[in-house]
């Protein structure tokens, strides 16, 4: 049974009076604890696929299927949908996107935060221990004070990965986690992202360019105007 | 949760909501400011104009017969503590520079009119030893024992009587208000001193005054009614000037003049008289063969005497009393009153209403109204300004949302919903708010606290004098504030924070994720 499953998924976007195809009917299943990488020219529509999977926009009203979990994503109200992106997703996005006002360590609660909402405060030591361990194995251990202007690239997308892990998602869904990096760092967050999910059977869909990742690939697919290769 | 943790670093880090905060806070204060020194002032105000007042009256112009009757019932009565009978009626007056006024004349009887009233306080010329607090010089000529015999002015002021010149005998005489005459000036520290009038003599020469007023007679002329409201024969009386009083209420200062009530009753005709039938002969003098009392002393045959009137008594509330308990009281006393005598005083309709019963309040509505139109219009400016300060919170979030939208597409993404995304910003605004307002409030009280220190300050130093006594008759600016005031001012203040930031916040909650993270 497939954790994600989607069929003939469109998205159009609307420029003033001209119509936009970027998805024209995306077809994709990934089974549980698999590790698929979308690969594609700029501009291709992988991003805009990554948001559709992650609940943060819409699809084109068409006969369409687009599933988690046998759980139709289109047809969730707006707190099961919020509900589904604490709790169900992870997202690595392209350009970190961390909080420039919080160090390294709330960057990475916040999202255990939203989670749990007020009952985070009896969780509070529990959720900055786990934060820490992660951040620790990350290397990342003496820059929890930090604030996200400190690091460097890698440093900053180490976070934003311990992020999208510390609720614990069975879905990470990642978005050029190396496209900014070197070569050699972004191997090494390959292998971060790579580790956690054999040690935790975690479902990953990542957007690369990088041969080097996706080579690591259980399944790589391509999108090709529009449509899934 | 994030909530909170957002808001405490935007609040550490960002300084133009602070400052909008800030803003805030200042104009919160500005409100209080003005709202405990407008208010103290009305209360000042009323408590001066109610010197005269009392608590209530019962007011019929054209007299009110057998009142000796009426205060006894009054009097009776647990929630009226004192009545004293007066005749409040109006007159012309000339003064000793010939200069005509029109008065209102006041008849009172000292005894019973002190027990209502405090007559005494009013009373402006007698000795003092302390100077007022701005009168650094001591330039108040009641200070200097040798100026005039104060003493005496203030036991004449008092019984409202003086020596007559040449027998020495205490004759009738008038207590005027201070700014009547003027013959005298206020400075600007508060004290009166002689100005110097001076009159023309027939022969074209100019004759310089005496410099005080008391040292001077002036003419009444009242025209009389009779108790049908009828004009009788004008009278005109000259009467010695005991002394002056002062109120702080600049209409009842330079249009009342005090006389006694007996010495008033008679210029009224409002007296005692016998009634008198015409004998068979035709010819008589019925104020020859007339007892005071009414009884016949000779061959004129009386009908009975007609009973002294007033044209108002004035009530003061016994201790645990309101205004409006007296003036329940005196209409149900009325009642009474007017079923005894029947026939022989106004009915009870006519007195029992608006215009006959009223109590200080209702008497000063005028000077009230007038004094909380010009609080209410001052306000509604100051919290004009404070929603303008509402709406600079506004702006700077609306601002710091548009430089956040990233940040609040993140949020979304990791499943923070809008209501939660709403609630940080309203928060914040209300935190914002909050922290405006306790500096305002601080800020308020050490002003008001302090306002005649940094008054006399800013005088002392910058020749500054905002409140001047001259003109706002009071030598001291309130000083106090109404707390149930600065609630409303705290509330109305975080009030607006709040209201500013609302629109921003849904501004915020409606940001679709994707394009705020699509955003640069
Ligand atoms: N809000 C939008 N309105 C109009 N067009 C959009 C919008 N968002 C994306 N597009 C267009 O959709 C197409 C796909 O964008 P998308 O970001 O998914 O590409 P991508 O495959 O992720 O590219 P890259 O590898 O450069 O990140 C692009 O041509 C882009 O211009
Ligand atoms: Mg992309």
């Amino acid at each position: 049974m497939a954790l994600i499953q989607t069929a003939n998924l469109k998205k159009t976007y609307q420029l003033g009076h001209v119509q936009v195809p970027v998805l024209r009917g995306v077809n994709l299943s990934v089974q549980p604890g698999e590790f698929v990488a979308i690969l594609g020219a700029s501009g291709s529509g992988k991003s805009t696929l990554l948001h559709l999977l992650g609940g943060l926009d819409a699809p084109d009203a068409d006969d369409f299927k687009l599933l988690f979990d046998n759980r139709p994503i289109n047809g969730m109200n707006a707190a099961q949908l919020d509900q589904y992106r604490r709790t169900d997703v992870g997202f690595v996005f392209q350009f970190y996107h961390l909080l420039p006002e919080l160090n390294v360590l709330q960057n990475v609660t916040i999202a255990a935060m939203t989670r749990w909402g007020w009952a985070f405060s009896s969780r509070r030591a529990e959720v900055e221990k786990r934060a820490t361990e992660l951040l620790r194995s990350f290397g990342l251990g003496d820059r929890l004070r930090h604030r996200p202007v400190e690091l460097s690239g890698g440093e900053r997308q180490r976070v934003a990965i311990a992020r999208a892990l510390i609720n614990g998602p069975r879905l990470i869904l990642a978005d050029e986690p190396t496209g900014n990096l070197d070569r050699k760092t972004g191997a090494g967050i390959i292998d971060i992202l790579l580790e956690r999910r054999k040690a935790e059977g975690r479902t990953m869909i990542v957007v690369t360019h990088d041969p080097e990742l996706a080579a690591k690939a259980d399944r790589v697919v391509r999108i090709v105007s529009g449509v899934i290769e | 949760m994030y909530q909170l943790l957002l808001t405490r670093v935007y609040l550490t880090s960002k300084i133009m909501p602070l400052l909008a905060s800030v803003g805030l806070g200042l104009c919160t204060a500005l409100v209080l400011v003005v709202w405990s020194v407008m208010g103290g002032f009305l209360t000042t105000l009323l408590s001066s104009g109610r010197v005269f007042a009392g608590d209530a009256t019962i007011n019929w112009p054209a007299g009110i017969p057998h009142y000796e009757a009426l205060i006894k019932k009054l009097e009776a009565d647990p929630a009226i503590g004192a009545v004293a009978p007066i005749i409040d009626t109006f007159g012309v007056v000339k003064l000793p520079d010939d200069r005509i006024e029109g008065v209102r004349i006041v008849g009172i009887e000292g005894k019973s009119y002190s027990r209502v009233v405090d007559f005494d306080k009013a009373l402006w010329w007698r000795p003092i030893k302390e100077a007022l607090p701005k009168d650094r010089d001591r330039k108040d000529p009641r200070l200097n024992p040798d100026e005039q015999d104060w003493q005496a002015i203030y036991e004449n002021s008092i019984s409202l009587t003086k020596p007559d010149r040449v027998t020495g005998e205490r004759v009738p005489a008038a207590v005027v208000g201070i700014e009547l005459s003027g013959m005298t000036q206020r400075d600007g520290a508060g004290y009166y001193t002689p100005v110097g009038l001076a009159k023309p003599r027939p022969d074209g020469s100019v004759q310089n005054l005496d410099l005080y007023l008391h040292n001077h007679q002036i003419v009444l002329n009242i025209i009389p009614q009779d108790s049908q409201g009828r004009l009788m024969t004008p009278t005109s009386k000259p009467l010695p000037v005991a002394g002056e009083f002062r109120t702080g209420i600049f209409e009842i200062d330079r249009r009342t003049v005090f006389v006694q009530l007996a010495e008033l009753q008679r210029l009224m005709l409002m007296d005692a008289v016998a009634g008198v039938k015409s004998s068979p002969s035709g010819a008589f003098n019925p104020y020859e063969n007339v007892a005071p009392d009414g009884t016949s002393l000779g061959n004129v045959e009386t009908t009975g005497a007609t009973p002294a009137r007033v044209s108002t008594l004035v009530l003061r509330a016994e201790e645990g009393f309101t205004p409006d308990d007296v003036r329940q009281s005196a209409m149900r006393v009325y009642t009474e009153f007017a079923e005894e005598f029947r026939g022989s005083v106004p009915q009870a309709f006519q007195i029992n209403n608006p215009r006959g019963v009223k109590t200080w309040a209702m008497q000063m509505s005028t000077l009230v109204n007038a004094v909380e139109k010009e609080t209410a219009l001052v306000l509604s400016l100051f919290w004009f300004i404070t929603i303008v300060c509402s709406a600079l919170i506004l702006a700077i979030f609306w601002a710091m949302i548009s430089e956040k939208t990233k940040d609040i597409g993140i949020l979304r993404a990791i499943g923070a919903s809008r209501a939660g995304i709403a609630g940080m910003w309203i928060s914040y605004g209300a935190i914002l708010g909050v922290v405006g307002v306790a500096l305002g409030l601080g800020l308020a009280y050490i002003v008001v606290l302090n306002i005649n220190s940094i008054h006399d300050w800013l005088g002392y130093s910058l020749g500054l004098y905002v409140w001047d006594p001259r003109v706002y008759y009071f030598s001291k600016i309130p000083d106090r504030v109404n707390p149930a005031n600065a609630l409303i001012v705290a509330g109305a203040g975080i009030g607006f924070a709040v209201l500013g930031s609302i629109i921003p916040a849904m501004r915020a909650a409606f940001i679709r994720p994707v394009t705020a993270l699509r955003f640069e």
